[in-house]
């Protein structure tokens, strides 16, 4: 018996022995050392020319399997009578890469632009039913209004000096950058090219897909900043404010990180790392529209009815959360736009690292989940809906900024940290700084816009290559836990100057805009709830609200 | 008030940015620019804040 049992353990390990030599990759022939290289093979104009066509038969007969669909026939010909020449497959593969890469960042931008619908409805389903019309009024048109600003001005401002896109087509029009001197190095400051898509050869087809990407990204800034001054703010202050932020504030510091300014220079200039490193706009986008919105969320005061006099909040209730979550869910749809497209490529430069980058996004939205509803089970008792959906928000704004630098590892810690952040800076916001934020901006979008760009100074691995450096430094972006911690104060300096210049330029240009205009509605208005009194129509005027609704 | 703490928001800023040219060393700057994130906080949720919730709603 045991004698049949080892015969056997013998055969099968013979057996796969012999079936491993079979499945073995023969070796590879190596030149002999000391050979010479193969010549490599030219290739002629005569060799286009004779590539093969598919036959007129074949073809005659419809292509049910796509083989001979797209062959040398589509080549394009610059000169009909010369032929098919070996620089027009040249030139074919340069405007194939460059189309690749149109379409790549128009599609991604599409998706950014339907964002708006998700704010729309997050911000509307956390906000009473009797400022829905407003509420999603002020979502409506901060499109309009914010494109209107970035067209005329605020492109120019951010993007007018950037300097040569490769991966849209090297144009060279956008290269008049403002700087200064300062500690002997250039401090480029703003954009000077591009005003009305018009000025200085900016009437270019490269230019459009920038702008039309970098467009929606403003309004997503712009947006953040009506939910916290939700259900109390003057319909025109809201216009005029949107209209200088989309002219100025975002553009400014969008300049300074990814138009060619000084604080992506930090790494070039001072050694900071890779400079500033933003990789889609935790602080260009989320932090921005988070300090905006937390100092008109200052200067414009509470809601009605959300403090008591001796200073404790109430919980003012929206009315329909099937609108948040449902809002939620567009936002992280749309926010694979907002973070793959950021490569502005889908072909070269490292580019095809859009995979990564949007599984990341997705992990870090569902980590942000987890944390915020795991921490308000065991705070509170119930995992509360709407600070869920806000976890989610969250995850997705921290892993913004570091998508296109860290591994899945981090991206699940940096969503996970978000998420119970968002939680303890709604707390803080709201009982210790008696902000008014009625649906979490300043914390979702603020809070863990500057959390976001930390976590690149801490996490990024340094696997990450956009065509060989970023920011004009040579290399990968590579954080403090992995060996470079001159990029974490270059990310810290990002958060000083959104803390302490973008707030402050934000405070002032309101409190001009409450001079002139007024930011806050009267008190009457506000009872009444502002639909009527702003917008001259109800959101539902079939429903009949509750008393103590219209009354909070 | 509001405008002292205007200022000292600013003002923490604009050390952040002076340490560019103080000093060379990576953790010498870290240092500064972490000053600099507090003065600015300091501007807003000590000073600029307090001074808006003087003259707040629920206090009417």
């Amino acid at each position: 018996m045991k004698i049949t049992i080892t015969r056997r353990i013998l055969l099968l390990t013979a057996a796969l022995l012999i079936a491993s030599l079979g499945w073995a990759q023969p070796p590879q022939p190596t030149p002999a050392p000391g050979a010479p290289p193969a010549a490599p093979v030219m290739l002629t104009d005569q060799d286009v020319k004779n590539a093969p066509p598919p036959a007129a038969e074949a073809r005659a007969k419809g292509d049910p399997d796509g083989g001979l669909t797209g062959t040398v026939t589509d080549v394009v010909q610059a000169d009909s009578k010369k032929g098919l020449t070996l620089a027009d497959v040249i030139n074919q593969a340069g405007q194939n890469r460059v189309a690749i890469n149109f379409v790549w960042t128009l599609i991604t931008g599409f998706l950014v632009m339907f964002m708006q619908a998700g704010f729309a409805l997050v911000e509307t389903g956390l906000c009473r039913a009797k400022n829905a019309n407003h509420t999603m009024m002020m979502n409506f048109m901060v499109y309009g209004t914010g494109l209107l600003a970035y067209w005329l001005i605020g492109f120019a401002v951010q993007m007018g000096g950037v300097g040569a896109l490769g991966t849209l087509g090297n144009t060279p029009v956008l290269n008049g950058e403002f700087a200064i001197k300062l500690f002997g190095k250039d401090f480029g400051l703003w954009g000077q090219n591009g005003l009305f898509l018009m000025h200085k050869g900016t009437y270019d087809v490269a230019v459009m897909v920038l702008f039309l990407f970098q467009m929606v990204f403003m309004d997503t800034a712009l947006t953040i900043v009506t939910g916290t001054a939700a259900e109390r703010w003057k319909f025109a202050a809201f216009v005029v404010s949107s209209f200088l932020m989309g002219a100025f504030t975002y553009p400014l510091f969008a300049n300074w990180a990814w138009g060619g300014g000084w604080t992506a220079a930090l790494g070039a200039n001072f050694g900071l790392g890779h400079g500033y490193c933003d990789f889609a706009g935790s602080g260009v986008v989320h932090a921005v529209g988070g300090m905006t919105a937390l100092a008109l969320g200052i200067l414009i005061g509470p809601r009605i009815g959300k403090y008591d006099r001796s200073g404790k909040s109430n919980a003012i209730l929206g009315h329909d959360i099937v609108l948040v979550l449902t809002g939620c869910f567009i936002l992280a749809f749309g926010w694979f736009g907002f973070n793959p497209g950021s490569t502005l490529a889908a072909s070269g430069n490292g580019a095809l690292r859009i995979g990564s980058v949007a599984v990341n996004t997705m992990l870090a939205g569902m980590a942000g989940s987890f944390g915020a509803m795991l921490y308000m089970w065991l705070r509170y008792g119930k995992p509360d809906a709407s600070m869920t959906g806000n976890g989610l928000l969250a995850g997705l704004v921290a892993i913004t900024a570091p998508s296109g630098f860290v591994n899945p590892v981090a991206s699940v810690i940096i969503g996970v940290i978000a998420g119970v952040l968002v939680c303890l800076s709604v707390e803080f916001v709201e009982r210790v700084m008696k902000v008014d934020d009625p649906v979490g901006a300043i914390s979702v979008h603020g809070a863990n816009g500057l959390w976001g760009v930390i976590s690149v100074g801490l996490f990024a691995d340094g696997k990450s290559n956009y065509g060989g450096s970023w920011n004009g430094v040579n290399g990968s972006v590579t954080g403090l836990f992995y060996g470079d911690a001159g990029q974490l104060v270059a990310q810290l300096i990002g958060v000083c100057t959104l803390v302490g210049f973008v707030f402050t330029f934000s405070f002032v240009i309101n409190m001009i805009v409450d001079a002139v205009v007024g930011q806050r509605v009267a008190a009457k208005a506000e009872l009444e709830g502002l639909d009527l009194p702003e917008m001259g129509a109800l959101g539902y005027p079939e429903f009949k609200l509750k008393a103590s609704s219209a009354r909070a | 008030m509001a405008i002292a703490g205007l200022f000292v928001t600013l003002l923490g800023f604009l050390i952040a940015v002076a340490s560019l040219g103080m000093m060379s060393s990576v953790g010498g700057r870290m240092v500064i620019v972490i000053i600099g994130l507090i003065v600015s906080l300091v501007g807003i949720i000590g000073l600029l804040n307090p001074a808006y919730q003087k003259n707040a709603i629920w206090k009417k």
